[in-house]
């Protein structure tokens, strides 16, 4: 068996690197003057999305209150919840695990005392991860 | 550094002087040049606009008729000589006089006639071409990408049917993004082409050019020729100034003024930086070297630092410029290697406060990615904004600014999305915009903070408030617009241009009121600026395909 020297791993792995990143590249769009044929999205490889309700304790829906959706320290998506109180981000890759993933709300003139994941942490391949968020007043 | 000096024509320069600025050296008021203009009937018309040229300049100043079909250039705009003269009104052509001879310190008069125009496609904005061609929303929205290059009168006109389409699309995939008409420029990686989307879109076109009229049939088209409305008025109150520059392959980007008062640009297709005088036609070229041979030249954005130094996003020159000011030279800051590929792309940028940490934020293309260059080491740091949203979306940080701490604030042009960076920590937060697949473009950012910009595929204008975390968008007047930018103003005016339409939008985002005004020519405008020195505002920004700089000076 034989072995590469640093030297030649070091090159082996950049050699692997650039083959990744063009690899990705070829895959990534084009847009003018290039082959953006309408909204060419591949089949997104989604995970589930992440829906729900934000309320006050009373059960009552709060509209326009801010909702992130992310992992700690890795950043997220922030969206606002509608006239309905609901939200909903599309999902993250598959290769993000749902159970890292945090539900937080904020208002003006609210705090935030419960998220309740509604969707059990076990469920597999549920097309929707329902969280809900409760703020209390004051 | 090698430096040009192109002065427009010798006796361009000397007609310049007749050609004034509004306030600028017009110590005595020069002649006026008054008129009307009326229909084939003799009616008055009103939105026409009216464009007088110098012989041998390549300054052309335009005003517009009002309800009575009269038109006058304000004082200072034009001296004695003899002027070409022009119009834009669609559907008519001008059937005399087409000159007309001032004598200095004598105000000229002249009745412009009209007639109907034989060839009414010739005078479609793109704008117009989408209105009239038959088909879904889903159908046009793929042509929105063909603007970049060209017009969609090139594809109205073609005889192509669906298969021989099939080819001219593979080639048009291989073209650069910087690209136009006068330079075109091959793409060094090949790109994928897939077949089954081109199909759909080579069938669609095959539906709304000429591949099925009959030979010598006087009906072209299977659809009516939709047309915008004249300007009427608000939107009748402008002078337009337009400075050809001396090449048609200068291709104008980004444009902006500075405080002495000189208009810089950025020229997409090749490696030259351009600095116009308006005061003088003085032009001048500031050239950078080639990073990489044989790879497309020319640089998208230019944005200025806090030393009022500027710097460039070279496209596939793969890197950063930085232009000094005082000392009229570049510094470089190549991609390294690990990062740099066939496909590196940088093009948009924003060093608005590298001060604050050393780091100017740029973007790679391609790679859907954010780059952030430590200015003192000229390393590139890689940075995938993405990575918490579904994969096998197209993304693309296109438009940035910065904040005071230069967090960053880019625009997802490939998807829907306003995207925030924190320097401190590089953790990514991603804001949707209300409106789905809304393809943000360019941005700029307010005095107090606020992220203003144009949402091209959802024909609407927005705001992202940072305080807030919350958006708020307003519709374009115009259907089909495709709003490239946007800039407030001092006055709370939100500016903005296209494209497509041929026209600038000034809306006031308090009433939702707005007013478009349209360029005296077909007019691809890419970054906008506005001059707050001015009372009112000035507009610039430059035609990409049309090798000029435009002013706009609205009189309201």
């Amino acid at each position: 068996m034989k072995f590469l020297t640093p030297k030649k791993c070091l090159r082996a792995c950049l050699a692997i690197a650039a083959a990744v990143t063009l690899a990705g590249a070829i895959a990534a769009p084009v847009w003018a003057g290039g082959s953006s044929f309408g909204d060419d999205d591949e089949e997104a490889d989604e995970g589930p999305a992440y829906f729900g309700f934000v309320r006050d304790t009373g059960g009552n829906s709060i509209s326009d209150a801010k909702v992130t959706v992310g992992i700690k320290n890795r950043g997220g998506v922030v969206t606002r919840s509608d006239a309905l109180g609901t939200y909903r981000v599309p999902g993250f890759g598959k290769d993000v695990d749902t159970k890292e993933v945090e539900v937080s709300c904020e208002k003006e003139g609210y705090k935030q005392v419960k998220t309740f994941r509604r969707t059990a942490p076990t469920a597999l391949n549920v097309p929707i991860i329902e969280t809900e968020c409760t703020l209390q007043k004051g | 550094m090698r430096a040009r000096t192109f002065w427009l024509v010798a006796a361009g320069v000397l007609l310049l002087a007749r050609v004034s600025s509004s306030g600028v050296g017009a110590q005595s008021p020069a002649p006026a040049l008054t008129g009307e203009v009326s229909a084939p009937d003799g009616g008055a018309m009103e939105g026409v606009l009216v464009s007088a040229q110098p012989s041998g300049s390549p300054v052309t100043v335009t005003v517009v008729s009002d309800q009575n079909g009269r038109f006058a250039f304000p004082p200072g705009k034009l001296g004695g000589g003899r002027y070409a003269l022009r119009v834009r009104a669609t559907g008519f052509e001008l059937d005399g006089p087409r000159a007309v001879d001032i004598a200095d310190g004598k105000p000229a008069r002249v009745a412009l006639k009209l007639r109907k125009t034989a060839d009414l496609a010739a005078q479609l904005t793109n704008t117009e071409w989408f209105m009239s061609f038959p088909g879904t929303a889903e159908q046009k929205r793929a042509l929105i990408e063909c603007m970049s290059c060209h017009t969609l009168e090139r594809i109205a006109r073609s005889k192509y049917d669906a298969d021989a389409f099939m080819p001219v699309l593979k080639r048009m995939t291989g073209y650069a993004n910087n690209t136009i008409q006068a330079r075109p420029q091959k793409r060094p990686a090949e790109v994928d082409f897939p077949e089954d989307r081109a199909r759909k879109v080579a069938e669609y076109l095959a539906t709304i050019n000429l591949s099925k009229s009959e030979p010598g049939s006087d009906k072209a088209w299977s659809y009516a020729l939709q047309t915008l409305p004249r300007p009427t008025g608000a939107a009748t109150r402008m002078v337009v100034t337009e400075y050809d520059l001396p090449r048609q392959t200068i291709a104008p980007h980004d444009v902006r003024t500075d405080a002495n008062g000189f208009v810089w640009y950025s020229n997409f297709v090749e490696n030259e930086l351009g600095r116009l005088d308006p005061r003088t036609g003085a032009h001048k070229e500031f050239a950078y070297p080639v990073l990489k041979p044989g790879f497309p030249t020319g640089s998208l954005a230019l944005e200025p630092d806090p030393d009022g130094n500027l710097w460039l996003a070279m496209m596939f020159q793969a890197g950063l410029a930085k232009f000094d000011v005082k000392s009229e030279t570049f510094q470089l800051f190549p991609v390294q290697k690990e990062l740099n590929s066939d496909t590196t792309q940088e093009s948009l940028l924003t060093p608005s406060h590298w001060h604050v940490d050393g780091k100017v934020w740029t973007n790679d293309v391609r790679k859907q990615a954010v780059l952030r260059l430590d200015v003192a080491s000229g390393k590139y740091e890689f940075i995938n904004p993405f990575a918490l949203t579904p994969k096998g979306r197209q993304h693309s940080p296109y438009g940035m600014v910065s904040d005071a701490a230069n967090n960053l604030y880019f625009m997802d042009f490939g998807d829907e999305n306003i995207g925030r960076i924190d320097a401190k920590t590089g953790a990514p937060t991603i804001y949707p915009t209300p409106t789905p697949r809304s393809r943000p473009r360019r941005t700029m950012m307010d005095a107090r903070g606020r992220v203003w910009f144009a949402e091209f595929a959802a024909d609407k204008v927005g705001m992202f408030d940072p305080a807030q975390e919350k958006f708020t968008e307003w519709d374009v007047p115009t259907p089909h617009t495709y709003p490239y930018d946007v800039f407030l103003d001092r006055t709370g005016q939100l500016w903005s241009g296209s494209m497509s339409s041929d026209r600038i939008l000034r809306l006031d985002p308090r009433s939702g009121k707005s007013v478009e005004y349209l360029l005296p020519r077909p007019t691809n405008i890419r970054r906008i600026f506005i001059d707050d020195s001015t009372n009112p505002v000035t507009f610039w920004a430059g035609n990409n395909h049309g090798a000029e700089i435009i002013k706009l000076e609205p009189l309201d």
